[in-house]
C-alpha cells in the first residue's frame, strides 16, 4: 500500500473536487445550468490569487504580496464579478446552447492565461505559490503543511455543505429546481428566472473563486494547463457518479471516482507495463462512466430521496446522512442486481 | 360594474397566421367570466397576451390601472393575473408539497442564507398550503410526486399551486380537460366557491355544458375574432354561436 502521505494528498484532492462538485450541483444539478465552464471560472479564482499574495516574482509581475486570507477574499470577489459579466449574455442560452457558450468562455480564459505574459507568466506559470494560510500559521514543513491542508480542505467542505444545504431547502432551492424542471410555469408564478440564473451563476462564481486557492495549496504551481477541459469533465464525472441533485452525492462522487482511480492505479504490474497501466486509467473511468448510466442514471444517490418527504421533515444533517446511506445501500444492491442479470444474459 | 381587466383592440399574428384579431371585452371581477370557442380561435393566445407569454403586436390590455402589454410574465404574475396550464405539468421532481412551497416565496439567494425569516415564512406557507389543499381535496398527497399524480388531480394540485400566490385574477386555461366527468360537478362548485373568495376568473374550456353551468357571463371567439358576448343563456341560445362553435345549420 502508499504511503501515509500519498493518502493526504489524494485525500486532500478528493476534498477540493468534492467542494467544486457541491458547486456545481447547485447550478447544474438543481438550477439546470449545464456549466461546461467551471475551469475557467477556477482559472480566474487561482490567478487573482497568485497574482495578488505571490512574492519573488519582481521580474514578471509587481504583485502586493497580500497575506494569503486576503488574496482568498479577493479571489472571490473577482470571480463573482467575472461569472456576473459572462453569466449577462451566456445565461441568455439554455441546455446545450449554454453549456458551449460556457465551455467557450473557459478556453477564452485558458489562452488569455497563456498570452497574457506579463500577468500570468505565459505556459510556464508560477511555481512558488503563497500556500494558503501556511505563513500565517507558522512557518511549517511541507508534510506538516500537507496535513493542515487537508484538515482546511475538508473545513471548506464542511462549510459549503452547510451552506448549500441550507439553500437546498429553503425557498430559493425550491425556486432553482422549479424553474429546472418547467420554466414558463416557474414564471407563472412570479418567479424571476433571469436574475435567479445570474445570482446563482455569480454564487457559484464566488464559491468556485475561494475553492481554487486550496487547490493550488495542494498542486503547487499555477500554469494554464491545469485548466485545461479535463479538469471541467472531471468534476461533472464525479457529480454524475455521486448523484446530480442529491445533497451527499457531490461529495461521495469525487471520494469514489478518485478512491476507483487510485485502486486502478495500485494494481501490481510488471515495471514495463506500468505505462500501458497509465493509458488503462481513462478505459476504466469511461466503463464507470458507461456502467452507471446504463444501469443507474441517477447516480449513486438520488434527488428523489434527498428531498420528498424529508424535505418537509425537520431534518439534521446526521439524518440527512443515515437516509443517504439507506439510499446508498439499496441503489448499490440494485446496480449489483441489474448487472449481474447482464452478465447472466 | 367597476372594471379590473381591459382589453381593447388586441392583435396578435404568427407570421400570416392572424391569431387574435382587434379582441376587446371588459372583465368584470364579481362574475366568472368564460372564453369560448372552436380549437384555432384564439383563446388560449389571447391569454398569453393578457399574461406576457406572448407579446401583442397592437392594442392593450390594463388591469388595475397597469398596462399590461409589454410587461414580463413574471411581473404580471406578481401584479396578481395569474394562469394555469392546459397541460398541467408542474414540476415533477418534487413532492405537491414542495409545488405549494415554490409559490409566494421569496427566493433571493443572500436572503435564504442570512435571514432566518426564511423559517418563518416556511410555516406560514405551509399553513396556507394546507388550508387550500384541504379545501381541494388533496391533503392526502402532500408527500407524493406531482409526475405520479392520475391527470386530474395533477390539475387540481396545479390550481392549488397557483392559489398559493394569492392571485387577484386567474384565468384557467381548460380546467375541465381530464377531470373525471363524475368530478365535474365538485370542480364547477370549487371555481365558484374560489370566485366567492374574493378572486376574479376567466375560464377557457372545450367542455361547454360546464361552461354554461359555471359562468355568469361568456364571450366567444372565432377565428381571432370576439363573435358574441352574454349571459350562459344568450349564448346557448345565439344562433351564430350554434352555427361557429357548435357547427349547427339553423
Amino acid at each position: 500500500m502508499s504511503s501515509p502521505a500519498f493518502w493526504v494528498s489524494v485525500l486532500t484532492l478528493m476534498g477540493v473536487y468534492a467542494a467544486l462538485t457541491m458547486v456545481l450541483n447547485v447550478e447544474s444539478g438543481w438550477g439546470g445550468m449545464w456549466d461546461l465552464g467551471v475551469a475557467g471560472l477556477f482559472a480566474v479564482g487561482a490567478y487573482t490569487y497568485t497574482i495578488l499574495t505571490i512574492t519573488g516574482f519582481d521580474e514578471v509581475l509587481i504583485s502586493p504580496g497580500l497575506p494569503s486570507w486576503s488574496g482568498i477574499l479577493v479571489a472571490m470577489a473577482l470571480t463573482g464579478v467575472v461569472a456576473f459579466l459572462v453569466g449577462l449574455p451566456s445565461l441568455r442560452a439554455r441546455r446545450e446552447y449554454f453549456l458551449i457558450i460556457t465551455f467557450a468562455f473557459a478556453e477564452v480564459f485558458r489562452n488569455l492565461a497563456i498570452n497574457l505574459g506579463s500577468l500570468t507568466n505565459g505556459t510556464v506559470g508560477f511555481n512558488t505559490l503563497t500556500r494558503p494560510l501556511q505563513s500565517e500559521l507558522g512557518d511549517l514543513k511541507i508534510n506538516e503543511y500537507r496535513n493542515l491542508l487537508l484538515g482546511l480542505t475538508w473545513v471548506v467542505v464542511a462549510l459549503i455543505f452547510v451552506l448549500t444545504r441550507r439553500l437546498s431547502r429553503s425557498s430559493y432551492g425550491r425556486a432553482l429546481r422549479a424553474m429546472r424542471d418547467n420554466e414558463p410555469a416557474a414564471v407563472s408564478l412570479g418567479i424571476r428566472v433571469s436574475r435567479l440564473r445570474l445570482q446563482t451563476f455569480v454564487f457559484a462564481g464566488v464559491l468556485m473563486g475561494g475553492i481554487a486557492p486550496f487547490y493550488l495549496g495542494w498542486l503547487g504551481i499555477v500554469q494554464p494547463a491545469v485548466f485545461e477541459p479535463e479538469l471541467t469533465f472531471t468534476v461533472w464525472t464525479a457529480l454524475v457518479l455521486g448523484g446530480i441533485g442529491s445533497r451527499f452525492g457531490p461529495v461521495l462522487g469525487p471520494v469514489a471516482f478518485f478512491f476507483f482511480i487510485e485502486l486502478v492505479l495500485e494494481i501490481e504490474v510488471p515495471h514495463n507495463l506500468r505505462q500501458l497501466l497509465g493509458a488503462v486509467r481513462p478505459l476504466a473511468i469511461g466503463l464507470l462512466l458507461v456502467l452507471l448510466l446504463r444501469f443507474r442514471p441517477e447516480g449513486l444517490l438520488s434527488e428523489r430521496k434527498t428531498f420528498g418527504a424529508r424535505s418537509r421533515a425537520d431534518m439534521t444533517i446526521w439524518g440527512d446522512l443515515v437516509a443517504s446511506v439507506g439510499d446508498f445501500k439499496t441503489n448499490v444492491v440494485n446496480l449489483k442486481t441489474n448487472v449481474v442479470k447482464l452478465l447472466r444474459r | 360594474m367597476t372594471v379590473l381587466l381591459s382589453a381593447r383592440d388586441v392583435h396578435k399574428a404568427f407570421g400570416g397566421n392572424i391569431a387574435v384579431d382587434g379582441v376587446s371585452l371588459d372583465l368584470h371581477p364579481d362574475r366568472i367570466t368564460a372564453l369560448i370557442g372552436p380549437n384555432g380561435a384564439g383563446k388560449t393566445t389571447l391569454f398569453n397576451t393578457f399574461t406576457g407569454y406572448e407579446r401583442a403586436d397592437s392594442g392593450s390590455v390594463t388591469f388595475d390601472g397597469h398596462e399590461l402589454i409589454g410587461l414580463q410574465p413574471w411581473r404580471i404574475a406578481r401584479l396578481g393575473v395569474v394562469r394555469t396550464f392546459q397541460t398541467p405539468v408542474g414540476f415533477p421532481a418534487m413532492t405537491v408539497w414542495e409545488n405549494m412551497q415554490v409559490a409566494g416565496a421569496e427566493h433571493s439567494v443572500l436572503r435564504n442564507m442570512l435571514s432566518r425569516r426564511g423559517k418563518k415564512e416556511e410555516s406560514k406557507l405551509s399553513e396556507r398550503a394546507n388550508e387550500i389543499l384541504s379545501d381541494l381535496g388533496l391533503e392526502g398527497i402532500l408527500d407524493t410526486h406531482v409526475d405520479e399524480l392520475p391527470a386530474g388531480e395533477r390539475k387540481l394540485m396545479e390550481l392549488a399551486r397557483q392559489l398559493m400566490t394569492q392571485p387577484r385574477l386567474l384565468l384557467l386555461d381548460e380546467p375541465a380537460a381530464g377531470v373525471n366527468p363524475s368530478a365535474i360537478g365538485l370542480l364547477a362548485n370549487l371555481i365558484r366557491s374560489i370566485h366567492s373568495s374574493g378572486i376574479a376568473l376567466i375560464i377557457i374550456d372545450h367542455n361547454l355544458s360546464f361552461v354554461l353551468d359555471v359562468a355568469d357571463y361568456i364571450h366567444v371567439l372565432a377565428e381571432g375574432k370576439l363573435i358574441a358576448e352574454g349571459s350562459p343563456d344568450e349564448i346557448a341560445s345565439s344562433t351564430l354561436v350554434k352555427q361557429v362553435y357548435l357547427g349547427v345549420e339553423e
